[in-house]
């Protein structure tokens, strides 16, 4: 008699004290009993097979006792299993066709990727063994534009493989709900160059013209390409995609009034986009490697080789070795106490390449909103302060009227964060630590509320836990993008700036928010985000197209390349210091709200670098727990903790730097643009300042990991667009809407 | 394999006890129901067994969908539910700004 124990989540903290970690995964029991007598016991863990008996599709599911070693060979692994089972559930197995042995689809969980290429070799560390494979193209992250690159690149015939941390629909694209821009001409005239000149002005003239000329051309067949693949955009009567006014976009260069060019999905357009590239992904063959950390690049003389991952799922090693690598990792919101980003959003990417010893672009440019809830990091709209809301601080006075007598509480948002960010400064914030203010409703009557802003009691009730006919909710300034991050050119290719020039690295291309091929310069417009994702996705997969063939012979590779990753994490997973990684996260955490934030002044942002690299030097004394390998969480917390540090500290250096205010960037103490002319001017008869003294250029920031020291370089912006006949460039002039 | 065992009679003993004190209270409950008849009768708990007898309460999102998904004002179809959510400038959501 079987006997099938499905554990409840009770019953499974309980046997968790009991099994070995590999097991704690376990989902079912069945026990073999004959007269009391336990004959055999099976056990199941997600995803079982159709026939619903215990199966494991690789060999990575097996617990270390069970397995063969390193066979590729799944009958193997049955018959290990079937050693356990007693006759009759043998005969079931039996009757199992080998194929559903197999299973479905290797995607998922195949620790080999395609068998013939997986190796064990022990060149590295006898502790560590590491798997090899070998593939044409390898991507590290499965957001929006990681996906649309992997399959961009199956779909050109490259073998590709997608390495991420996370599943491809928990990607933090996942999240954003607002609409892409196009200019497709559905609800007016519209035409692409116009969108080019909103975008270039709203960079405040940091953007690479010729990168945004690009996306902007590409836009609308981007779109159309989504459509068509199965994204369900609003539409009009007509049936074609309703477009809405929104994120700074004009007609005719500024001149013709607000244009209608942002496309959605209803509430949830950057959810349905991540479904839909997902979905379209599957169609073609690509081997994902979901829950795999990505350590490092693999370079070598100044080329990328390939990329070395920790898999979580058993702690082994694997190194792809990929003639093209392309990093989508994301942002790194995380770096501030509040952001609106998931806690997986840790700039892996960008720490990857600064350990290879190339350059980030543009790191301190960092999109705050003033109202974001405190602890929650969920934003509350600015309609809130339109209704009649006001911000107040502990002395329940609201401060605004001073900062902005006219406007008050409607001024524009980096004045109403700047002001919000001195109360908190001079002591006057609320909570136990006085380090936030509070946005009142209560005082409008709760019928207006209700009409006015429906669901705003839910959210507040959700997020910040108060009743917003009651009481005021918590808020403070909280990050919501980062503009910069690996720079590359219009193609998606990484490049450096040496000697004067821009200088290709070969084999490495970015995209999505990890990339900064600067079409958000100082400041991104609303909806260009998801539009970045999808273009320049596409793009690294065009580019890797035209210059590679699939199935090219790798360059060879040092048999020890990795070596010094798995060395650091040895360290950090046996680390015995004094200080836990979440208490060195949260001092990160705090130091860069406080002096990274929206109030950038000379002797704040000093104090803060000097603070950040005593904080950086605390990293030698971190003390972690889990000594396992197998889904060790404080391992990789950890690690995510590194590469936060390295884009933390890399933003502040880069801010203190910077002596002017431009876009996000905004300081007290330089509160214009300093360009190489003075724009507010006529510009006959004036001069031109040499590059070195005027500020319209990208700051390229180096680290070295081992002292935290930060090193700037300055590389001009890209001024002309792709075809000057087709699209005239936008010169310089001031921004004001 | 005994550790297996003992989790295993664990799970069916705690089964077996739910199934005990299901059946004690709604037994109670019958029992005092005379005794308590003019106040407000006793909730039943909610068992597997009862789950569908009660109509499910559906729960109504504050954000009302149009009819036939169609906005009647801007003749949007399968667009955003709830008022424009770029009116105030940023894209705004039940209270929440997603997008500025």
């Amino acid at each position: 008699m079987v006997l099938w124990l499905t554990l409840k989540e009770k019953s499974r903290s309980l046997i968790h004290l009991f099994l070995p970690p590999s097991l704690h995964n376990l989902y079912a029991v069945a026990v073999n009993l004959h007269r009391g007598k336990i004959l055999g016991v099976t056990y199941t863990i997600p995803p079982f097979s159709e026939s619903g008996m215990v199966l494991y599709n690789s060999i990575s599911e097996h617990p270390p006792w069970l397995r063969n070693g390193p066979s590729t060979d799944n009958m193997a692994s049955v018959r290990a299993a079937s050693r356990l089972l007693p006759k009759r559930i043998l005969s079931k197995t039996k009757a199992v066709p080998a194929a559903a042995v197999h299973g479905s689809r290797n995607f998922h969980f195949s620790i080999y990727g395609k068998k013939k290429n997986a190796q064990v070799s022990n060149d590295i560390s006898t502790q560590y063994p590491v798997v090899d494979h070998e593939f044409d193209a390898v991507v590290v992250g499965a957001g929006g534009a990681g996906l649309r690159a992997a399959f961009g690149l199956s779909e050109a015939g490259f073998n590709t493989a997608c390495i991420t941390k996370l599943f491809p629909t928990r990607s933090h694209t996942v999240a954003a709900q607002g609409g892409i821009n196009a200019a497709l001409g559905n609800m007016e005239e519209d035409d692409w160059r116009w969108h080019f000149y909103d975008t270039v002005k709203g960079s405040d003239w940091l953007g690479d013209q010729d990168a945004i000329h690009y996306m902007t051309e590409q836009a609308p067949a981007a779109v159309v390409e989504l459509e068509n693949f199965g994204m369900p955009f609003s539409r009009t009567e007509d049936g074609k995609i309703y477009q809405r006014a929104f994120g700074g976009q004009s007609l005719k260069y500024g001149k013709g009034g607000q244009a209608h060019r942002c496309c959605c999905v209803a509430d949830r357009t950057g959810h349905s986009l991540l479904h839909t590239l997902y979905g379209r992904s599957l169609r073609y063959d690509t081997s994902y490697f979901v829950e795999y950390f990505a350590l490092d690049l693999l370079m070598e003389n100044g080329e990328c080789k390939g990329v070395i991952a920790l898999c979580m799922e058993d702690g082994s090693i694997h190194r792809f070795r990929a003639q093209n690598t392309v990093i989508a990792t994301g942002g790194y919101g995380r770096t501030f106490f509040s952001c609106t980003s998931a806690h997986t959003s840790t700039g892996d990417g960008n720490a990857m390449v600064t350990r290879a010893g190339l350059p980030c672009q543009d790191l301190e440019f960092v999109q705050f909103h003033p109202t974001g809830i405190y602890g929650a990091g969920c934003l509350i709209t600015e309609g809130c302060r339109g209704e009649g809301g006001i911000l107040i601080n502990s002395e329940g006075e609201r401060f605004m009227e001073r900062y902005a007598p006219n406007a008050k509480d409607l001024a524009s948002r980096d004045v109403v964060s700047r002001s919000m960010t001195i109360e908190i400064r001079e002591g006057r914030g609320v909570g136990p630590d006085k380090d936030h203010v509070y946005l009142q409703l209560h005082h409008l009557p709760p019928q207006q509320l209700a009409t006015r802003l429906p669901g705003i009691s839910e959210t507040a009730m959700i997020f910040a836990g108060v009743d917003v006919t009651k009481e005021p909710i918590p808020v403070l300034p909280t990050v919501h993008y980062n503009m910069g991050g690996v720079p590359t050119n219009y193609k998606g290719q990484v490049i450096t700036y040496t000697d004067g020039a821009d200088k290709v690295v070969p084999g490495l291309y970015a995209c999505g928010e990890a990339a900064c091929a600067s079409v958000h310069g100082a400041n991104r417009l609303g909806a260009n985000s998801l539009l970045d994702l999808v273009v320049f996705g596409r793009a690294c997969a065009l580019t890797i197209a035209e210059e590679h063939k699939p199935g090219e012979k790798l360059s060879p590779l040092k048999p020890t390349a990795g070596e010094e990753s798995v060395a650091n994490l040895d360290k950090l997973r046996f680390a015995n210091g004094s200080l836990r990684t979440s208490e060195v996260r949260l001092n990160m955490q705090k130091t860069m709200q406080a002096h990274a934030a929206v109030f950038r002044t000379g002797s704040v942002l000093k104090e803060g670098c000097d603070k950040m690299d005593a904080i950086y030097q605390t990293m030698d004394d971190l003390k972690t727990f889990d000594r396992g390998i197998v889904w060790n969480t404080d391992l990789v917390e950890t690690l995510e903790l590194q590469n936060l540090m390295l884009n933390a500290v890399q933003t502040i250096h880069s801010a203190e730097q910077r002596k002017e205010s431009r876009g996000a960037h905004a300081r007290e103490d330089f509160k214009d643009r300093v360009d190489e002319f003075d724009y507010s001017k006529p510009l006959q008869g004036q001069e031109k300042k040499p590059f070195d003294q005027h500020w319209r250029k990208h700051t390229m920031s180096y680290v070295d990991p081992k002292t935290g020291k930060v090193t700037l370089e300055y590389r001009p912006v890209i001024d002309h667009s792709l075809d000057e006949q087709d699209c005239a460039r936008v010169p310089p002039a001031i921004r004001s809407y | 394999m005994s550790l297996l065992r003992f989790s295993a009679s664990v799970s069916r003993r705690l089964l077996w006890k739910s199934a005990a004190g299901e059946s004690v209270s709604t037994g109670c409950s019958r029992a005092a129901s005379g005794a308590v008849s003019d106040k407000e009768p006793l909730k039943k708990a909610k068992t597997p067994q009862g789950r569908f007898d009660l109509p499910e309460e559906k729960s109504k999102d504050v954000l009302e969908k149009f009819p036939d998904d169609v906005n009647p004002v801007t003749k949007e179809k399968g667009g955003p539910r709830g008022p424009e959510p770029t009116r105030y400038g940023d894209w705004e959501r039940k209270g929440r700004c997603v997008d500025f």
